[in-house]
């Protein structure tokens, strides 16, 4: 896996003066110096507490946006579905595991299954692979920007599915009482052992995307992205490259939203509108595209930026909620305007 | 490329410098000498007019009790956090109030979604959730240490359902928007509406930000029913509902609850909303505190919005003032809430209310209010007429 910053600091240490002098120039190289510094001062100024809260949010974008490098930046499929994924898997989880007594409640009742949090975990992530399965049949026959389009769609149907198929998902009163994770009588109550289990599960969908991009397969994903006819002539099933990569990154986001779900124990339709969508684009394009490194420096990025906006002393009180969206919208605009290829991408989308 | 990359780690740079900046401002040496308390509100995305005017009503009140000497000699400070109407800011705002700020007492939030997402931490870390505008039924069930001044939807439904059979309505459409808010209220105002006799003959849903309504309203009137409720979250979307509704000839009876005569939807019904019924939470015009609030903040805001929710959070600051005067410490969240459970207050929203064992204010009754003619709206009188309260079963 590349790790630039990780190389330059190696090397900084070995030969600081020469180095120093090369990384002048290196821009990717102040880049992350300066987004890590400012993720451990964070941290340290903000304290443990909402550190853990930070991280466990950032984990859980860095899952949704690595996965979703796979099929926008690695194969150059560019999807805005992926928060339905997100939403598939988060619903699964509260679906299984809540255990309110919801006919007790004066709203929608649903059925309680009362399932472990371990055992609907794996449901969440086949779940949304299943539908990846379906909804990939059908993109696999559109390409460029009907893909956009249909992807669109598709974010939009979920969102609906989500509010209207009241039996299953209560829809806008939301699933509450969604289990935390247990093993034996150790529940994961605490938000340090819950960020713990989100870190592991981000580090282990980095290995899978690393180990599918260093892979032939992964290097057959890239000759798509170039140019997806060229790689056909060659000889290669190139819907079958794509579906597979649809469905895995599917089924990561499954996994991100089944932690999601867990970790705020209710989930509303609210948390899976097309903006997040948009925004899970945004993250993407931030890091860099086809670069798993940028993804995660994206999503720190993001996360940092949007709660960072909390600390900013001069907004009046009245208008503090606005006044962060209108300086994080102008930060992430003049970012892209000076860096169109991401913090440490090379490709523009 | 060499001054562009110097142009750009300037620009991240600025990024800690203002972070120190916060960080130097904040730490002047103030703490212990003002009561802290969280605020966590809608101030962007779909509920952004209510967390608005709560934070401003919330602030207005913050500034009146600062301006008369504070509490037992301390300022009151108010730490506002945008909770965004989902569970997962309702959470981060959740813990950054309790974890950097050290807050145990939180006023908010004016979405039922962040209220739900934020209340089991609050429940488990016995911190005070207290809202003046969430009204979902679920709330009641949230916890020990989560209040609200804000009627349940469940109250407001039988209410509407009494008003409907007690109009003499037997076959009733209805048409909702598809939010915890609106679905709540459309649920609760059926089941009454039925258990008292009356027949639903057809219901329609929309999502949030549908602006046609015209072939779901068709479909509703080809039923002939005598009556039509329209259960809205979005004023705009309650608005237009009204005013499509009468462009298609409907001239039966429209029954709605408060965003149906919220000041912009009037604007967007215009004269098609004469006549227009709606069961909602009113300040009492015989209430001088509640006149006087609405008048202390159109003076200070230049408009009014939503009334009794600008009350009803400008009400939550004052009672936890009376509490914080009784507990003398922000950090005492199991105090505050003996203080809630306990208390009997007069204020902007009414006289002589409390809270039961769920949290629940008791003592808070709907109105029935009638939309007048155009010519006759102004300001003063919201553009509608209070009827009486809603008639019990």
């Amino acid at each position: 896996m590349e790790l630039p910053i990780i190389g330059d600091i190696i090397r900084l240490s070995r030969d600081p003066k020469d180095s120093l002098r090369l990384s002048r120039s290196n821009l990717e190289f102040w880049v992350n110096l300066l987004i890590i510094s400012w993720a451990v001062a964070f941290a340290i100024w903000q304290g443990v507490g909402f550190a853990i809260t930070v991280g466990t949010v950032f984990a859980i974008w860095a899952i949704l946006s690595v996965s979703l490098n796979l099929v926008v930046g690695f194969t150059g499929l560019l999807s805005v579905a992926h928060i339905g994924f997100f939403g598939i898997g988060a619903y699964a989880m509260a679906i299984l595991t809540s255990d309110a007594a919801y006919e007790q409640l004066r709203t929608e009742a649903i059925p309680t299954l009362g399932w472990p949090f371990f055992a609907a975990l794996p449901v969440s992530v086949g779940v949304a692979g299943l539908v990846a399965v379906v909804v990939g049949i059908a993109f696999n026959r559109f390409r460029d920007d009907i893909y956009v389009l249909v992807s669109f769609g598709f974010a939009v149907i979920a969102f609906n599915v989500f509010l209207n198929w009241r039996s299953l998902t209560r829809g806008a009163f939301g699933i509450h009482e969604i289990e935390r994770p247990a093993i034996g009588g150790w529940v994961f109550d605490g938000e340090l052992e819950f960020l713990a289990l989100v870190l592991v599960s981000l580090a282990v969908v980095i290995l899978i995307a690393w180990f599918l991009m260093t892979s032939s397969f992964g290097r057959v994903l890239t000759a798509i992205r170039e140019d997806e006819q060229a790689t056909e002539v060659f000889g290669y099933q190139v819907t079958h490259y794509k579906l597979a990569i649809w469905v895995i990154s599917a089924m990561m986001a499954g996994l991100a939203g089944g932690l999601f779900g867990s970790w705020t124990t209710f989930v509303d339709p609210n948390s899976f509108v097309l903006m997040e969508s948009i925004l899970l684009v945004s993250i993407v394009i931030l890091g860099g595209l086809a670069t798993i490194w940028g993804s995660l420096l994206g999503a720190m990025a993001f996360v940092l930026l949007e709660e960072g906006m909390r600390f900013l002393p001069f907004l009046p009180s009245e208008f503090v909620g606005q006044g962060r969206q209108v300086v994080l919208g102008i930060l992430l605009v003049v970012l892209m305007l000076f860096r169109p290829q991401g913090l440490v991408g090379r490709y523009k989308l | 490329m060499r001054a562009l990359s110097k142009k750009w780690v300037a620009l991240l740079g600025v990024l800690p410098a203002l972070a120190l900046v916060a960080f130097a401002c904040g730490g002047e040496g103030e703490e212990g000498e003002t009561f802290k308390i969280g605020v966590m509100e809608s101030l962007t995305g779909p509920g952004e007019t209510y967390g608005t005017v709560a934070v401003q009503a919330k602030q207005m009140a913050v500034d009146e009790i600062n301006a008369g000497g504070g509490i037992n000699g301390r300022m009151l400070e108010l730490i506002i956090e945008d909770s965004k109407c989902n569970a997962q800011d309702a959470i981060t705002a959740y813990n950054k109030l309790t974890d950097v700020d050290d807050v145990k007492i939180i006023l908010g939030t004016s979405c039922s979604g962040a209220m739900l997402g934020a209340a089991p931490l609050a429940e488990e870390e016995g911190v005070i959730l207290f809202s003046g505008l969430a009204t979902n039924p679920d709330i009641a069930n949230a916890g020990d240490y989560i209040f609200r001044t804000s009627l349940s939807d469940a109250l407001l439904g039988v209410d509407t359902g009494n008003v409907l059979w007690a109009d003499g309505i037997r076959n009733l459409v209805t048409i909702t928007e598809a939010t915890d808010y609106a679905e709540g209220v459309r649920r609760t105002t059926v089941e009454q509406f039925q258990k008292r006799g009356g027949q639903v003959v057809g219901e329609e849903r929309y999502p949030s930000d549908t602006t046609d309504f015209r072939t779901q309203l068709t479909k509703l009137f080809n039923e002939n029913p005598d009556a039509l409720h329209v259960a809205a979250q979005a004023e705009f979307a309650g608005g237009t509902i009204i005013k499509q509704a009468r462009e298609l000839g409907y001239d039966g009876p429209i029954y709605g609850e408060v965003v149906a005569i919220g000041t912009t939807a009037l604007e967007v019904a215009g004269e098609a909303a004469t006549g227009t019924k709606a069961i909602i939470t009113d300040l009492d015009p015989a209430n001088a505190k509640g006149q006087e609030v609405l008048t202390n903040f159109r003076n200070r805001y230049d408009y009014v919005t939503l009334p009794w929710y600008l009350g009803s959070a400008y009400d939550n600051v004052y009672i936890a003032a009376e509490c914080l005067k009784q507990t003398d410490d922000d950090q005492d969240a199991d105090g505050f809430r003996d203080c809630l459970y306990g208390i009997t207050w007069s204020g902007a929203i009414g006289d002589d209310y409390s809270f039961d064992q769920d949290g629940e204010v008791v003592g808070l009754a709907n109105v029935v209010v009638e939309v007048l003619p155009l010519a006759e709206r102004t300001q003063d009188n919201q553009g509608y007429r209070v009827l009486g309260s809603a008639p019990a079963e």
